[in-house]
């Protein structure tokens, strides 16, 4: 079992005939994942899994080398901050993260002193001391992030952990899951609002009807979707020479010029092929080019072709 | 951070003190309060409309109390107040949606089931003991003197003492016994009322049966005998340390039993 990497190992979990996740099998590598997915696909029965919420009816699943099912060691490695939007009857912000960190061993003081800190992170000082029932969507979030990343876990599986948050919250928020990914621990977000997946991840693990149907970087992920031409949105000063020369090569199935004339959308069955002869153009013909970039490479579209229906994200 | 033994020590603590809190300060220990103050409203009723006649004799409150205590008490107050505080301990988290934020702590499922039950113990026995203390106290208070003078001589201690045994070790047994319906069943209430008929029944059962029930234990540790009836069968008396050994061992065996399941648990609240 690797020390350093999360380990889920033929694993499949069924609630009674019902299917949660089917045969997934993922190594998942520090830094920010994201884990994608339609509603009731699994994702949450995956994360639930990873924490020892639930036990797998099949396979095996380690963090960092520690199964599972031994709670004591597991989480003062993780902190998972669900999707259910529930709190101990009668909670305020501070008793709740007090009581967690007591749970956790650490004295009196200690916890006294990191509930506070996790709170000025999270940004509920004012309101530590109110009852959590009386907290907005927003603050309820948040609350529950401080809940996950108290006791500094070295990783963080998050549950539409943006859910509720105003824009500013969700900038701090995606601050600090990249600080966590950046510091070389394991950041898993699962969301539905794939721009947001796309803007944060490293990596994505998309699942869909309870198997994983893609694992990887985004790049690695689109580059294997062969059945779907690339996209390489060319901006330059004229797209339609471009456009007519790179319609010449066989592998080019579509030009289409784009944004008022800015720019030519090209779709290539052969992506390796495609940027030589790319150049080979744009010095042919003294175009001025500002950017190539592939325009399908990210979460949105990879999740499209695999899935379909967009994923309900804006 | 401390390992090993002084983390669950601190652990069941911390525990403890959250469900004693729950216990005797939220919205849902109302009912437990109701049922607390029921005797106590009994024997007040009765301090207030004891005929004059019966307040120079304080010797048939003795048997009186030992009644109270056996028929009302320890089979409906004590029984109902165990189920309603030990039911909660993991089914009320269940319904509420708020058990996953133990089981995401580093705490062994073991520790947590016994950190709960400690805590609704302590918090059973404050309320329960309170109850048995009030409760005696208010029934030998309209014998003035004379029903002071028996409650603080030797034998009138001696019996709030045995009664407090038996109110502690009930709470215990009755206690794991509702912490595991909570784990094992949606729905805890029906097994208690269930259990509730067995031990009804239990004076009328045979003595191999009779052993399979708590209040058979609890019986013989009250201080003043009491009739059963006339349908009852008789059966041999448990000495007084073997029911304390005997109620010790059911409360301790289901709570390990309790823990065996805690440590398979699974949060589905959906299907809760």
């Amino acid at each position: 079992m690797s020390q350093t990497t999360i380990s889920v190992a033929n694993v499949s979990k069924f609630y009674g005939e019902v299917l949660g996740v089917n045969r997934v099998t993922a190594e998942i590598q520090p830094g920010l994942t994201g884990l994608v997915g339609p509603n009731g696909s699994g994702k949450s029965t995956l994360m639930h899994l990873l924490c020892g919420l639930l036990r797998p009816t099949r396979g095996h699943l380690s963090v960092l080398g520690v199964p599972t099912n031994q709670p004591e060691t597991l989480f003062r490695l993780v902190g998972y901050c669900t999707q259910y939007d529930s709190f101990p009857n009668g909670s305020t912000g501070y008793n709740f993260l007090l009581h967690t960190l007591a749970l956790h061993g650490f004295s009196r003081v200690d916890a006294d002193r990191r509930t506070w800190e996790v709170l000025e992170r999270v940004g509920l000082t004012e309101a530590a001391k109110r009852r959590i029932a009386g907290y907005s969507k927003g603050m309820r979030q948040r609350i529950k992030l401080a809940q996950a990343i108290c006791h500094d876990p070295r990783v963080l599986v998050l549950d539409e952990p943006l859910n509720g948050l105003d824009p500013m919250g969700r900038a701090e928020m995606i601050d600090l899951f990249k600080e966590y990914a950046r510091d070389g621990r394991h950041v898993i977000v699962s969301s539905h609002i794939l721009h947001e997946v796309d803007l944060i991840s490293d990596g994505v693990i998309m699942i869909h009807g309870g198997s994983v149907v893609a694992e990887g970087s985004i790049r690695d992920v689109r580059g294997e979707i062969t059945a779907q031409p690339l996209q390489i949105l060319v901006r330059c000063d004229r797209p339609h020479v471009v456009a007519a020369r790179a319609f010449e090569l066989d592998h080019v199935v579509e030009a289409r010029i784009v944004d008022e004339a800015t720019g030519v959308l090209l779709r290539t069955t052969d992506a390796s092929s495609f940027f030589p002869a790319l150049a080979k153009i744009i010095l042919a013909t003294g175009v001025e080019v500002e950017t190539v970039i592939p325009a399908d490479e990210n979460v949105h579209a990879v999740y499209d072709y695999l899935i379909g229906d967009g994923g309900g994200g804006p | 951070m401390s390992r090993g033994w002084p983390l669950w020590r601190r652990q069941i603590t911390v525990l403890a003190w959250q469900e004693i809190g729950r216990s005797l300060f939220s919205k849902r220990s109302l009912a437990v309060y109701l049922l607390a103050a029921m005797p106590i409203a009994l024997a007040l009723l009765r301090a207030l409309f004891l005929p004059d006649s019966q307040r120079s004799h304080p010797g048939h409150t003795t048997t009186e109390f030992a009644q109270v205590f056996h028929f009302f008490l320890l089979r409906f107050i004590v029984f109902f107040s165990a189920a309603l505080i030990f039911v909660k301990l993991f089914r009320g988290e269940i319904l509420e949606r708020s058990l996953h934020y133990h089981l995401l702590a580093p705490v062994r499922r073991e520790v947590l089931a016994v950190g709960k039950y400690i805590g609704g113990l302590l918090a059973s026995v404050a309320i329960l003991g309170s109850t048995v203390v009030l409760t005696i106290v208010l029934f030998y208070l309209p014998h003035g003197s004379g029903g002071l003078a028996h409650l603080i001589s030797a034998s009138g201690l001696g019996e709030l003492f045995a009664y407090l045994v038996t109110t502690v070790l009930a709470c215990a047994a009755y206690g794991a016994l509702f912490l595991l319906a909570g784990l094992f069943f949606k729905n805890p209430m029906v097994p208690a009322v269930l259990f509730l008929g067995w031990e009804v029944l239990t004076p009328f059962l045979p003595g191999f049966l009779k052993v399979l029930s708590v209040v058979h234990y609890l019986g013989s540790l009250e201080p003043v005998p009491i009739s059963q009836g006339p349908f009852a069968l008789m059966a041999q008396p448990v000495p007084g340390w073997l029911a304390v050994v005997a109620l010790l061992a059911i409360s301790g065996g289901l709570l390990a039993l309790g823990a065996w399941k805690a440590r398979g648990l699974e949060i589905t609240y959906s299907t809760e």
